[in-house]
């Protein structure tokens, strides 16, 4: 029932910040926002299941009820944990209270409509990383769109507008995408399933009871299926080239959402691939690895060149998160416990350090009002403290050992390296490897302009040291990137027991 | 029982421990952490001493200390500590050069009232932590994550002075540069943990003893196709990229002279003991695993000559005190890279080890002179410094005669054995290392005109400026170094007389010696099979007197100092590299190699980057943004039929009703 | 007994009337009495066959028809007021402000 809890409580948390009074709506958000965190490290300190919950593991903190009955496919309100999803759960409701003390500063008018629909947004989120029921999962998928374009088009910057719909109807359509191929599996499952429950669709498509639909054969219909839903997770990741509503989602939106959005949002579309294309078609997954390989490179090589091309910070993050987003990719078509186990990590380290990297940006904003390379000069002269965090987290992002970001790309590189899926996987990882050289291209160099070499800054506000409250989430972001790199193991132990499954059967 | 191996850890942590005290409360200490760090490096110090002697007494240490990923049906990551002979030899060396270098700073940051102390503190602190924790690290992958924080401390320090506008850039390009050598290294580590399975350095089941035992068929592992010979090669040189990236050798040489701009006790430690050393030294860790492999090991000979070459040159015509050290640090890299190509184990340690001496030595003396030049490091605004800071006149003299290598100072013995091996080598085994051989030995008298263009011009002759005429006073704090490393730099060659050994049969080569003991699969016999097996190094068995050789490469040093002496040492010097004309232009910007790597770097990758980021914009979002103006267009377009006129409506569904009626008429057969 | 047809073509003429009347009028009254002839066309035929097939739904229907088209009445006279105020005039062709 913790689980239920966990997004009751945050649901309430949503509902009672609607109707706070607008002064009072931060604190209380980030004091109500800590109930989930406590729960969910809770959950991690109490979890003590192992498997992979859609391949017959042990599902922690487990509910399952029949919630409706609809023409011989019954739903159910069907919830639980295994060590895939149990990080990101923690990941979500930590990221979320940080990203709340983060935007006391930035947010100063409907606060509590701000803070409540960050909240609710978490309770989606905390849904879609714990439902374990397709329809149960696909509503809260769809849930967490709508708080994420109020946020955006409401808060954001002077482009809003565009970048909300573009947002909203950009991932809405994929996931239509998505639902097309997924619930064509289903009626090719035909009576081998009686429910929309993610394991025992798993398990039915793993034993090869795919009968054909639609006219298609059950293996034409499996791949179809596959890169439909490939193509509807793949928008939310985002994977290039579908990636443009990204880079313009998170310039408009307001640093707290942009946090969360390169935190935990794109973590939705890696988590769901892992958990539908990757553990449900292992066989389709790995005929298709050269063009999944091959985005994935295409991926963190672009992405990372678009990134260097970049004078406004946040777009220069933004496309490094396409960059970083790739190496999942590539980790997860490896089919090896380090690609795979790696690349989930990869997605908690990722998690942190881009929500890092993204306040560390707005905390510049806040005081300089300008994102842009070109109007600052020196500016680790005046916000020491934010400077040399700004430092750490751009080395974290480049993959600097003892920081989680190097343990997730070292784990990701190690395993689709010796990847037996495809003879090519090799030259595959060489070639994504190189993003790890250009990162630091264009991070180094976007540093050496604005915070290093003599003060110089055109507009009238006083750049001084920023409070607190703003430096508070950075060093704890920091901190948590520096304790999952030196022990990594706080998670990748969980990690591995869940994702080994995957990697036995299922046509491999 | 507790041993002293049980505090190796500490030696890395010790400085840690610094770093994170200054970072912390530098602020509030006396000498903004200097004492932390001093206090560190020195018990650092002492436990290496400690060390040296339990590794002298024959024992060796060899533990898992930490599992940083513990592999489920996978194999398992870990920290270790590696104590062998060369490890604790290299314990010593990084130890006693950061412990002077904590001491010299004293005098070279403290007494000039540089602000950001705690900074450069806690920077030197996790310099050396992660030095001291790349040379003990047991396995591949904790030598690249130490590596790794290497360069990231080479960073912060070079940059220490980020509100001036060169340091950033130049510390932006040391990390950079460095960072596309690590990129071929990480490939490196992945493909040995692809094909080995494990990346440990020692043992039966490391990966050099695998490869050894592959290439005599005892065992197999997964080449990916190649052959095992191969693919070794391959391996071996991807992991050479980060050698030659941190060891500044060519065409990855460029970050070394810009990385100047960090203070000077910092260019000391980089140059003498971290950073650059590193490289060299993971070549000597795994040595086992280069000379199974002749490709490897002639590409390594090459570039180690071609480098010794090519830097000296430029250190010809360099303004800068600095500079000249900085081109001399890459050609003596150099050097110690030819030796491992050239099968020279040893002489490319005992030259790592006398370079870290004297080359420490240099630029703590340099940054003396820096200090009463206050702050101008140009050679030609110097002069007839020697009377008056006589204590750094000598020991700077005697590091100089080590780097030139004259007899019977350090650098002499070392490089001799260096020249020696590879020419024994090139003359028994691999021709092409006669080559390298040639590049070597023309730079030995290259390395002797600088250095003394440099002596000369630095404190001989008359005073070139006001304040080379009244140059402010150094204290205890920069003396005591200079005397300590002075001293070395004279007599470290002794530990290892190969050619009075040779000539008087007296055993005192006692470096060949040290390095005999230890671990089975390390030692220099082991080492010596393997070369005499794969590149048949030395299967000739020729015998070679180093007293040839030795007096060539005496003699073409004594020739450059002679010529140095004869253009330089006079009163009123002046600038004779301007007779080389075009040539000196050359020299003077480095044959160009920045400029043409700054253009890829910037110039070519950033078009291309521009060029990306225009198709992103017009292409790919531009198809994005299409789809919805087709909707909008056609939307905007179909809307015009709701005009608001009801009876339009009305006859609308008429028509739609009759179309319906007939169609369904038409297929109904009513109409036949 | 009248064969259904005759009611048929009754209704069916009657429905004709009611739509040539919403084709070609403007005003909004007269709109409203043909779409009252429409309905009626369709009440012409649910009692006819309930007639013919003795079945009693029919003429419930044609019940629920009338109330409904009171009902309907009772909308669209309102409608037509405030159509008056707002455009001056009952004319059906003048109110487009809410097209497109």
């Amino acid at each position: 029932m913790i689980i239920e809890a966990l997004i009751a409580v945050t649901f309430l948390a949503a509902l009672v910040v609607f109707v706070a009074p607008n002064a009072a709506a931060a604190k209380l958000a980030a004091a109500l926002s800590v109930l989930p965190v406590v729960g969910s490290l809770w959950m991690w300190a109490a979890y003590d299941a192992s498997g992979n919950a859609l391949l017959g593991g042990e599902i922690a903190f487990e509910t399952d009820v029949v919630w409706l009955t609809a023409g011989g496919l019954d739903l159910h309100w069907f919830v639980g944990v295994d060590g895939i999803s149990l990080p990101l759960v923690v990941l979500t409701t930590v990221l979320t209270t940080l990203a709340i003390v983060s935007a006391w500063t930035p947010i100063s008018n409907r606060e509590s409509q701000f803070y409540g629909l960050v909240l609710l947004m978490e309770a989606n989120l905390l849904g879609v990383f714990t439902a374990l029921d397709f329809f149960a999962w696909f509503v809260f998928w769809e849930a967490v769109l709508v708080p994420m374009y109020f946020l955006i088009g409401v808060w954001g910057g002077p482009n809003r507008r565009y970048a909300a719909i573009k947002f909203f109807v950009y991932t809405n359509i994929a996931s239509l995408v998505m639902f097309i191929g997924f619930i064509a599996l289903v009626f090719g499952l035909g009576d081998s399933v009686t429910s929309l429950r993610l394991p025992e669709i798993a398990q039915a498509l793993r034993a090869g009871e795919l009968g054909g639909f639609a006219g298609l054969d059950a293996a034409t219909l499996k791949t179809v299926a596959f890169v439909a839903v490939f193509i509807g997770f793949a928008v939310k990741v985002p994977v290039a080239p579908l990636h443009t509503w990204l880079p313009d989602a998170h310039v408009e939106a307001p640093t707290p959402v942009s946090v969360l959005l390169a935190g935990v949002l794109l973590k939705m579309g890696t988590y769901a691939l892992l958990r539908f294309n990757f553990t449900m078609m292992p066989d389709v997954a790995t005929a298709l690895v050269v063009p999944i390989a091959g985005i994935a490179v295409i991926s963190v090589i672009y992405g990372a060149m678009l990134a260097l091309a970049q004078e406004d910070l946040k777009r220069i993050v933004a496309y490094s998160s396409v960059s970083s987003m790739g190496y999942v990719i590539l980790g997860l078509v490896a089919y090896t416990t380090y690609g795979v186990g790696g690349a989930t990590f990869q997605m908690i380290a990722h998690g942190l350090i881009s929500g890092l990297m993204f306040m560390a940006v707005g905390v510049i904003y806040n005081t300089t009002h300008t994102r842009m390379v070109g109007d600052m000069s020196g500016i680790a002269d005046r916000m020491p403290v934010t400077a040399g965090i700004f430092v750490a987290g751009a080395f974290g992002y480049m993959g600097l050992p003892l920081m989680a970001g190097f343990a997730g790309e070292f784990f990701i590189f190690k395993g689709s390296f010796a990847s037996t899926v495809h003879s090519a996987m090799p030259l595959f990882t060489a070639a994504a490897m190189f993003g790890i050289v250009i990162v630091a291209g264009y991070l180094l160099f976007a540093m050496q302009r604005t915070l290093f070499g003599p003060f110089s800054f055109d507009d009238d506000y006083d750049v001084t040291t920023a409070p607190f409250h703003d430096v508070a989430p950075l060093a704890v972001l920091l901190l948590l990137t520096i304790v999952l790199g030196v022990a990594p193991d706080l998670f990748f132990g969980m990690i591995q027991e869940a994702v080994n499954p995957i990697l036995t059967g299922g046509g491999l | 029982m507790v041993g002293i191996f049980d505090f190796t850890p500490a030696i890395v942590l010790l400085p840690f421990v610094s770093f994170l005290i200054a970072l912390a409360v530098g602020d509030h200490l006396p000498k903004g952490g200097a004492l932390a760090g001093i206090t560190a490096t020195a018990g650092s110090l002492a436990l290496a001493i400690g060390t040296v002697l339990a590794v002298a007494g024959g024992r060796t240490y060899d533990a898992t200390l930490y599992t940083w990923a513990e592999g489920l049906e996978a194999v398992n990551l870990t920290f270790g500590v590696l104590i062998d002979p060369l490890s604790a030899l290299m314990l010593l060396i990084v130890t006693l050069v950061a412990f002077l270098v904590h001491v010299f700073s004293l005098g070279y940051m403290n007494d000039e009232d540089e602000t950001g102390l705690p900074r450069y503190y806690a920077g030197l602190g996790l310099f050396t932590a992660s030095m001291l924790g790349f040379v003990v690290a047991d396995n591949l992958l904790m030598a690249f994550m130490f590596f790794e924080l290497v360069g990231l401390c080479s960073y912060l320090l070079i940059g220490f002075h980020f509100r001036e506008p060169g340091p950033p850039s130049a510390a932006k390009k040391a990390f950079l540069v460095t960072r596309f050598g690590d990129y071929f290294f990480l490939v490196g580590v992945v493909a040995v943990f692809g094909t080995f399975g494990t990346a440990a350095f020692v043992g039966s089941e490391s990966f050099p003893a695998l490869a050894e035992a592959a290439l005599r068929g005892e065992t197999s592992v997964n080449t990916f196709g190649f052959a095992p010979q191969t693919w070794f090669t391959i391996v071996g040189l991807l992991v050479l990229g980060g050698v030659i990236g941190k060891s500044a050798q060519y065409p990855l040489h460029t970050w070394l002279p810009d990385a100047m701009e960090g203070p000077t006790p910092v260019s000391a430690l980089i140059h003498a003991a971290t950073m650059v050393a590193a490289g060299v030294y993971l070549v000597a860790r795994m040595y086992g695993f280069y000379a199974i492999s002749p490709t490897a090991l002639a590409i390594i000979a090459f570039v180690g000559g071609f480098t010794a070459l090519f830097a000296a040159t430029m250190g010809l015509v360099k303004r800068e005190i600095k500079q000249v050290l900085a081109y001399s640090t890459i050609s003596q890299y150099g050097y110690m890279m030819l030796a491992l190509g050239g099968g020279g184990y040893v002489a490319a340690t005992f030259h790592l080890m006398t370079h870290a001496f004297f080359k420490a030595l240099l630029f703590l003396g340099a940054g003396s002179v820096i200090i009463a030049m206050h702050h101008n490091e140009d050679m030609w605004d110097m002069g007839g410094l020697r009377s008056k800071m006589p204590v750094t006149y000598y020991t700077f003299l005697s590091g100089s005669l080590a780097l030139a290598g004259i007899f019977p100072f350090a650098g002499f013995w070392s490089k001799d054995e260096v020249l020696y091996e590879t020419l024994l080598h090139g003359l028994d085994g691999d021709p092409i290392l006669l080559a390298a051989y040639a590049m070597g030995l023309l730079a030995v008298f290259f390395t002797g005109l600088y250095t003394f263009r440099m002596v000369f011009l630095t404190f001989h002759g008359d005073p070139r400026s006001g304040t080379a005429e009244d140059p402010h006073g150094v204290r205890w704090n920069v003396k005591f170094p200079l005397v300590v490393l002075g001293v070395l730099a004279a007599v470290a060659g002794f530990v290892n007389m190969v050619p009075v050994k040779k000539v008087t049969g007296l055993k005192i080569d006692f470096l060949h010696k040290w390095l005999e003991h230890g671990y089975a699969g390390l030692t220099v016999e082991h080492y010596g099979e393997l070369l005499h097996d794969f590149p048949h190094y030395g299967s000739a068995g020729l015998e070679l007197s180093p007293l040839g050789p030795g007096a060539v490469s005496l003699g073409l040093a004594l020739a450059g100092a002679v010529v140095a002496h004869r253009l330089y040492n006079v009163p009123e010097p002046v600038e004779h590299t301007d007779r080389l004309g075009e040539i000196k232009t050359v020299l003077y910007n480095n044959y160009y190699q920045d400029e043409y790597q700054v253009w890829i770097a910037n110039g070519l990758t950033r078009s291309i980057a521009r060029a990306a980021n225009k198709f992103d914009g017009g292409v790919v979002d531009g198809v994005v943004n299409g789809v919805s103006s087709v909707s909008l267009f056609s939307g905007s377009r179909i809307r015009r039929i709701q005009t608001g006129v009801v009876s339009n409506y009305a006859v609308l569904l008429t028509l739609g009703l009759t179309a319906l009626i007939l169609a369904f008429g038409l297929a109904g057969g009513w109409f036949v | 007994m009248v064969p259904p047809e005759y009611y048929l073509l009754l209704s069916a003429a009657v429905f004709c009337i009611g739509l040539f009347g919403i084709l070609t009028r403007r005003n909004a009254l007269l709109f409203l009495m043909s779409v009252e002839l429409m309905l009626n066309a369709a009440n012409i035929n649910l009692v006819a066959f309930s007639y013919v097939w003795g079945n009693i739904t029919g003429q419930t229907f044609g019940l629920f028809t009338m109330a409904l088209a009171a009902a309907e009445v009772a909308v669209g006279i309102g409608i037509i007021l405030v159509l008056y105020r707002s455009f001056d005039g009952v004319d059906v062709t003048d109110a487009t402000t809410m097209r497109w």
